[in-house]
């Protein structure tokens, strides 16, 4: 049996959790204020999972970047694979908000989508 | 001259926040001035996620979050002038603003505050070395990288832990730098603990807490960066000199709300805070001038600084349709491991919202509320830090009498 | 011949700009050398903005004459070259008997140089003329005066361009040799230039170029000096200078000076340092600048005004000889004809510029006759700061230019009129900090928190620059590695 301490990231209480798991099982959980405390630890301790934000080049905007985010969390381990192809990215404008940049990226089941309103200046 | 019921200064998401709401009460003469192109504040540039739990129950960019209220704001049918820079404040409650259409000069009713806050930089810290290119502020650094496609470095350190330097260590590892260290002078971390869980920790970031930056080296662009532990007496421990070498450092060493225009308008401001005094309808010490969001006291988290400004527009609202509001006499005082408490007058009348934070961490303990040596209302805690806003409310029927009010941590 | 000038100027500082400025009143072809990427990058962009009296000079009689001679002639030189300059007075207050002294003894010697209106104080005298001022004995100096330092190298330099100086950076001389048919070859870094005439101006360097001229070897005798600058809400408390009584060698140590934009300057600490050029700043020294500070000015020596520190070095030298500190040097050689050396120009060379100068130009009218540039105009404009117009005046140069409607510097409240102007400047400097000192953009407490990314904006846009090469202040300085994305 493995004894560790988790931040929680779900929230912005970020609570501390001791957690005590055998095989990725959960044996007994302390610390968490709610029951997505269990899940994130069920997770961490199974397959981590992380959400990216980050930006794509974008034409006859006022700014040359558009920020983009993920829609769902996507393996750690997957997240610099993710950002190679946010990279390749090219926008015009305008772009809006929940607008699918890329769909199903390096086919994780998640999409990358834009988060800012950019209108078209020229 | 123009005149108008309320005037908004800066439309961040205190500001739109605060518009909306009066909106919905009733106040038609809003206008919205903001310096920047468009709306939405520091939140522009904030492009990670984990805004909007607690005022959305859902997570979102900074972009998106603010968007939401900008959207509300334009279906209300709220005016906004963008590009405008208000350079002045009156005590009788001119405005002037520097526009490319002229200077604009209105007379408000009612003023609310909502500038938001800046960064203390590497000059107000004295910090000893030389003065290559390559240092920055993580707000600057987070500027350049997420709105104007400037990369500032690639060999990066980190001077202190706030939460702008631990999203910029996450951003720019994901953008392809190499952040060595976080350097924090404290024993313990000035961000929330997830932030140093999914910016520091998932990239294997390195946290050296109780070190103090002593020298910076390099010219003409910054090459390494020495730091030495403090030690319990406060004094650097000798031989314990760690060097740091980078091509860049990114500064997170504190916000300052930014009441310059406060003060033009003579508004007397808290020394703990660095923000207005304020009473229990967030209106600062001149009638009719109302502050909330970073521009008060720096929030933790944007959600709060939207409530918070939802607040005051009540507040607003009831001086627009009396003339004026009472006097709030009773003072509140930050007690023993107490950063500061918002607000830091109040009437005893009226349920309050009370925003504080600890100077230091402590663990299991309660947040007492006193008069007149009663305990009015005490919270417990399984732990407070620092980086985080304690708020919770107190009710009207709990104040005893026009004595002072202090607020403290039992252990 | 391509590159020919009548006289190559070595050194962009005040006095290197003062001299172009004042040869340029004749029909020449003049060009000055610089090593850094702008003007008064060394000792002149330095130091403490004070328009000096003369009465702090010493017996060095050059220096001291200069001095009085710059000085009296400011208030016209400021109109011509529209740099902002108030003649506020100076205090200099001792504490004790002794310094009460060493006063009386400053005094004397004040009269003897004919420093105008002079005049001992008590304590009570000290708080009428400035009453956050300490101190029980003063010396009251009514001529002493403050004005920017940069700004008026800058103006010097663009109104030498502006009557056909040529500024060329990046220029570090490396050699001068002199051909038999009596041209300067000056063999810089980047470059070979061929003049009939030179003037050393190389400020800290100019005990080098003496060499490479012929001249005396001096040995440098460099003193560094650290300052703090405070935020403007201390400004409001201060309105004349204040310098504590000098010590043995007549230097006065850390002193107090109200600026022409409204900030205080602590500083210098003096310490004799070598030939390495660094400007760090050490805790040792911030610290002392804190304590003594808080001696002249107390209760406005506060860390949470701490806005900028910096360092300055001040370019004494001895005599090879006797080894002592020497006056002012402007000297002209027969067996080294058509060059000028001037060296050893430390403080008060911000208030001799000119007076030097003029110097110069006697020297070079000693070897050869000079025609009147007929054209000269010693009229220069600098940029209109928005912050400082009334408001009809404000609201004119919005109608005039829209630009003046955005704000690009909250905390001096430089508009992107402003900004755009300095970005074209006529020397054609491009840093960031090259736009910083012809506006004031970063230099208020936020230190371009808000507007240095919208100054890079500017330099890429209109210069066309790649975002590599935009630099802060130097070569080698960059900003930037790339591009995000």
């Amino acid at each position: 049996m493995n004894r560790r301490t988790f931040s929680c990231i779900i929230c912005p209480n970020g609570c501390e959790i001791q957690v005590a798991h055998e095989n990725g099982q959960i044996i007994e959980i302390t610390g968490n204020k709610c029951p997505k405390g269990v899940d994130y630890v069920r997770q961490e301790l199974t397959d981590p999972r992380r959400t990216i934000a980050s930006s794509v080049r974008i034409a006859g905007a006022e700014l040359p970047l558009c920020s983009v985010r993920l829609t769902k969390p996507v393996p750690k381990k997957d997240l610099f694979a993710v950002m190679e192809e946010i990279n390749k990215v090219d926008l015009t404008a305008p772009a809006h908000i929940g607008d699918v940049v890329i769909k199903n990226v390096c086919g994780l089941d998640s999409d990358v989508i834009v988060t800012k309103e950019m209108e078209r200046i020229s | 001259m123009n005149t108008r019921e309320v005037v908004i200064v800066g439309g961040g998401p205190a500001g739109l926040a605060a518009a909306a709401e009066l909106k919905a009460l009733g106040v038609d003469d809003i206008l919205i001035i903001e310096r920047e192109k468009n709306l939405g504040g520091i939140l522009r540039q904030c492009i990670h996620d984990g805004f909007g739990l607690t005022r959305f129950g859902e997570t979102l960019s900074g972009p998106e979050y603010s968007q939401r209220f900008i959207d509300q704001v334009k279906e209300m049918g709220i005016e906004a002038i963008t590009n405008a820079t208000v350079i002045d404040i009156s005590p009788d409650k001119v405005v002037t603003a520097d526009t490319t259409e002229g200077l604009l000069k209105i007379q408000a009713k009612a003023i609310v505050l909502t500038m938001g806050c800046r960064e203390r930089t590497r000059g107000a810290l004295a910090i000893p070395g030389t003065r290559p290119s390559g240092i920055y502020n993580a707000g600057v650094a987070q500027s350049y990288m997420n709105l104007f496609n400037k990369m500032v470095g690639k060999n990066i350190v980190i001077m202190g832990s706030g939460d702008i330097g631990l999203i910029m260590a996450r951003r720019l590892t994901l953008e392809g730098a190499h952040v060595s260290a976080v350097i924090e002078i404290l024993p313990y971390p000035s961000g929330l603990p997830r932030n140093i869980e999914q910016c520091l920790h998932d990239y294997d970031i390195p946290l050296y807490l109780g070190y103090s930056v002593i020298d910076i080296q390099g010219e003409p662009r910054i090459e390494r960066v020495i730091a030495a532990k403090v030690g319990e007496n406060g004094k650097l421990v000798e031989g314990s000199e760690i060097e740091f070498p980078c091509d860049t450092l990114i500064l997170s060493v504190g916000l300052i709300p930014e009441n310059e225009l406060s003060l033009s308008a003579g508004v007397v401001l808290d020394d703990r805070t660095k923000g207005a005094v304020v009473d229990e309808n967030y209106q600062t010490s001149v009638p009719g001038i109302f502050a909330a969001g970073n521009v008060l006291h720096v929030h933790d988290l944007v959600d709060f600084v939207s409530l918070e400004a939802e607040d005051l527009a009540k507040g607003v609202f009831q001086y627009l349709r009396d003339g004026k509001l009472e006097e709030n006499e009773i003072p509140v005082c930050a007690g023993e491991n107490i950063g500061h408490v918002i607000p830091q007058k109040i009437s005893g009348k009226k349920d309050i919202q009370m925003s504080l934070r600890v100077r230091k961490p402590v663990g299991r303990c309660k947040v007492v509320v006193k008069q007149a040596g009663r305990e009015l209302k005490t919270v417990s805690m399984p732990k407070a830090i620092p980086a985080e806003m304690i708020q919770f409310r107190v009710k009207a029927e709990a104040f005893v009498s026009s004595e002072p009010v202090e607020v403290m941590i039992n252990e | 011949m391509e590159n020919l000038y009548d006289v190559v100027v070595v050194g962009g500082g005040v006095v290197g700009s003062a001299v172009a400025r004042e040869l340029s009143r004749y029909q020449l072809k003049i060009c000055v050398l610089e090593k850094e990427l702008d003007v008064c990058n060394g000792v002149s962009g330095r130091n403490t903005g004070l328009l000096h009296s003369g009465i702090l000079s010493g017996d060095q009689p050059v220096r001291t004459e200069c001095c009085i001679e710059g000085n009296a002639e400011f208030d016209q030189v400021a109109k011509e070259l529209d740099v902002p300059f108030k003649r506020c007075g100076k205090l200099i207050v001792g504490f004790g008997e002794e310094e009460k002294q060493c006063l009386q003894q400053l005094y004397q010697h004040g009269l003897e140089c004919g420093i105008p209106g002079i005049r001992m104080i008590d304590a009570d005298e000290i708080k009428a003329i400035e009453p956050n001022a300490d101190g029980d004995t003063g010396i009251y100096v009514p001529t002493a005066g403050i004005l920017c330092p940069y700004t008026y190298t800058i103006a010097l330099a663009e109104n030498a361009a502006q009557n056909g100086v040529e500024y060329h950076f990046d220029q570090k001389v490396t050699a001068i040799s002199r051909t038999p048919g009596g041209e300067y070859e000056i063999q810089t870094e980047n470059g070979m230039w061929r003049s009939r005439w030179v003037v050393n101006c190389a400020g800290l360097f100019a005990y080098q170029i003496s060499v490479m001229l012929g001249f005396e070897a001096y040995v440098p005798k460099r003193v560094k000096g650290e300052y703090e600058i405070l935020d403007k809400k201390a400004g409001k408390f201060l309105s004349v200078p204040i310098y504590p009584a000098p010590g043995k060698a007549g230097d006065c140590d850390i002193h107090i000076t109200p600026t022409v934009d409204g900030n205080i300057l602590v500083g210098p600490t003096l310490e004799d340092v070598d030939e390495t050029i660094d400007y760090s700043a050490t805790q040792e020294k911030i610290d002392q600048l804190m304590e003594q500070g808080a001696r002249l000015f107390p209760r406005h020596v506060k860390r949470e005004y701490f806005i900028r520190n910096y360092a300055g070095i001040f370019p004494y030298v001895a005599d090879p000889g006797i080894q002592e500190r020497v006056d002012f040097q402007i000297q002209a050689r027969e067996d080294i004809p058509h060059a000028v050396n001037v060296v050893g120009i430390s403080t008060p060379g911000l208030t001799s510029a000119l007076p030097i100068a003029r110097r110069v130009v006697e020297k070079v009218k000693e070897q050869e006759e000079l025609r009147p540039n007929e054209a000269f105009n010693p009229v220069r404009k600098g940029i209109v700061r928005f912050a400082e117009q009334t408001d009809e005046e404000k609201m004119r140069l919005i109608e005039e230019d829209p630009d003046y409607g955005e704000i690009y510097c909250r905390c001096e409240c430089v508009t992107k009129a402003e900004i755009k102007q300095a970005v074209h400047n006529i020397l054609g400097v491009s840093t960031v900090s090259g736009i910083k000192y012809r506006t004031r953009a970063t230099m208020g407490r936020c230190q371009g928190g808000y507007c240095e990314t919208r100054l890079t904006a500017m330099i890429e846009k209109e210069l066309q620059q790649d975002v590599k090469d935009i630099l802060l202040n130097q070569k080698g300085a960059y900003m930037f590695v790339g591009k995000v994305k």
